[in-house]
């Protein structure tokens, strides 16, 4: 039975966030080496994946996969596989392609290179993947950016690093995006999307991942929510309907591409996230909640 | 075959504050995260009072600790840096960080209490919130926190 002496929670700023890690149930020493292997897998993660780092495989992909095929390790190949089914499953909705569309609105910095104005819809299939993990884009204005997929991937990945290790529960953070194992059920903490001081409601997570986006707000400029980085791949412009979503999936790579869907689609999402076998909760514009019936009973509502 | 969502209207006088404008979460003391960044090392050596450790191992430098603090306009976070002895970033631990809301983050009382151990803080944080989400926080800050102590330090410890 874990007490409070016997839990360890660590942070790290990683993944252009803060990526907490806590285990419980275990001696120290093996505590610290769980969160120090779960931290490298993040680290990992982030150095593979990062938009900005010009090292990494993403990068490269940018700079080279409209040339020749470019052979990328084992875990981005499995983004990029599981982004492209959530494409197609999310008919359109969710788009590791909207690089360009973030880059107008300046979200993300543009390249050498890069055209000052792309409009024209760049979908996933500009994206070929090819046997030896390698990939291959078709057009030469592809930008991808995995970043409303891979924090949900370094979390699994650093949750499946605990689960190496003798301790008894898990819970991994990456700014919102989390996932936790152990017997006992853990309490998360649902900020309202448009006021970070308050609290939406609590939901209750045994064994699995819990992804949350809100219309972006930034703690050092203003405590009132801004456009969001939510790109609606239809319109090329930032989603409005839905202030903030919450997702509850096995995985949180799922999880977290389900958030990024249930933002631009709103309730018409639920097909999507039963066959995903997720929940969701929304929070509308006009303040409403709106949970899928199969979740309600782990959200706990203000009364 | 779900079909329906469930939908609450909620007045906004009824969605559940923080108790106070703040929340906090402490993670390692600088005791702490000293063995955290140098687990062989058997002596840390104060350099520059409360900011900078030397770390070493069996009479050889392992490496440096350096403490340094962001002050953003809601956000008050410690951090620490552990560089290797060539003066490059070994890792990067966040070891408090605070979040108020109520305006008084800059002032010097408000930020005084959280130096050393002090105990009997007079401002009230739910320790009962412990995982929050729902919204991404920047780490912009800490990361130009950390190059700044790269800039200052980086070349010059020895």
């Amino acid at each position: 039975m874990a007490t409070v002496s016997d839990r360890v929670r660590r942070a790290r700023p990683l993944l252009g966030t803060f990526v907490e890690i806590e285990v419980a149930g275990a001696a120290r020493s093996e505590m610290d080496a769980a969160i120090n292997s779960a931290f490298e897998a993040v680290a990992a993660v982030h150095r593979l994946m990062s938009f900005h780092e010009p090292e990494s495989d993403i990068s490269r992909l940018n700079q080279e996969a409209w040339l020749r095929p470019v052979r990328v390790h084992t875990w981005t190949f499995q983004v990029l596989e599981a982004a492209v089914a959530m494409h197609r499953r999310s008919k359109g909705i969710f788009d590791i392609a909207v690089a360009p569309a973030l880059q107008t609105v300046g979200l993300l910095p543009r390249l050498s290179g890069d055209s000052p104005d792309v409009t024209e819809v760049r979908t996933l299939d500009a994206i070929e993947l090819l046997p030896g993990q390698a990939v291959r884009f078709r057009h030469p204005a592809v930008r991808i950016d995995v970043g409303g997929i891979a924090k949900g991937f370094a979390v699994d990945r650093a949750l499946q690093a605990l689960r190496g290790f003798g301790v008894a529960s898990g819970l991994v953070n990456a700014g919102g995006d989390l996932a936790v194992f152990g017997q006992e059920p853990q309490t998360i903490h649902i900020r309202h999307p448009s006021d970070p001081r308050r609290l939406i409601c609590n939901i209750e997570v045994t064994d699995e991942a819990l992804a949350s986006t809100a219309r972006r707000f930034d703690l050092f400029q203003s405590a009132a929510s801004t456009g969001s980085a939510i790109i609606d791949p239809h319109t090329r412009k930032p989603a409005h309907t839905i202030d903030g979503a919450t997702v509850r999936a096995s995985s949180c790579m799922v999880a977290d591409a389900l958030t990024k869907t249930v933002m631009i689609a709103g309730t018409d999402a639920i097909e999507l996230l039963e066959h995903c076998n997720a929940s969701a909760l929304l929070i509308s514009t006009d303040g409403d909640v709106q949970i899928t019936p199969d979740w309600h009973h782990a959200v706990y509502l203000a009364a | 075959m779900m079909t329906r969502w469930v939908r609450y209207t909620l007045p906004a006088a009824a969605i559940m504050s923080i108790a106070s404008p703040a929340y906090a979460m402490q993670y390692l003391s600088i005791d702490e995260a000293q063995k955290q960044a140098f687990p062989s090392a058997t002596r840390f050596t104060e350099v520059q009072a409360g900011r900078v450790w030397k770390a070493e191992a069996g009479g050889r430098v392992a490496g440096f600790f350096i403490f340094d603090r962001v002050v953003g306009k809601h956000l008050y976070i410690d951090y620490a840096v552990a560089l290797t002895p060539n003066g490059a970033v070994h890792s990067v631990e966040i070891l408090q960080y605070r979040e108020s809301y109520g305006g008084e983050i800059r002032s010097p009382s408000w930020l005084a209490q959280f130096v050393g151990k002090t105990s009997g803080s007079s401002l009230k944080i739910n320790s009962d919130i412990r995982n929050i989400a729902g919204a991404t926080l920047s780490s912009t800050h800490v990361t130009e926190g950390v190059q700044r102590v790269l800039a200052a330090y980086g070349n010059r410890l020895r």
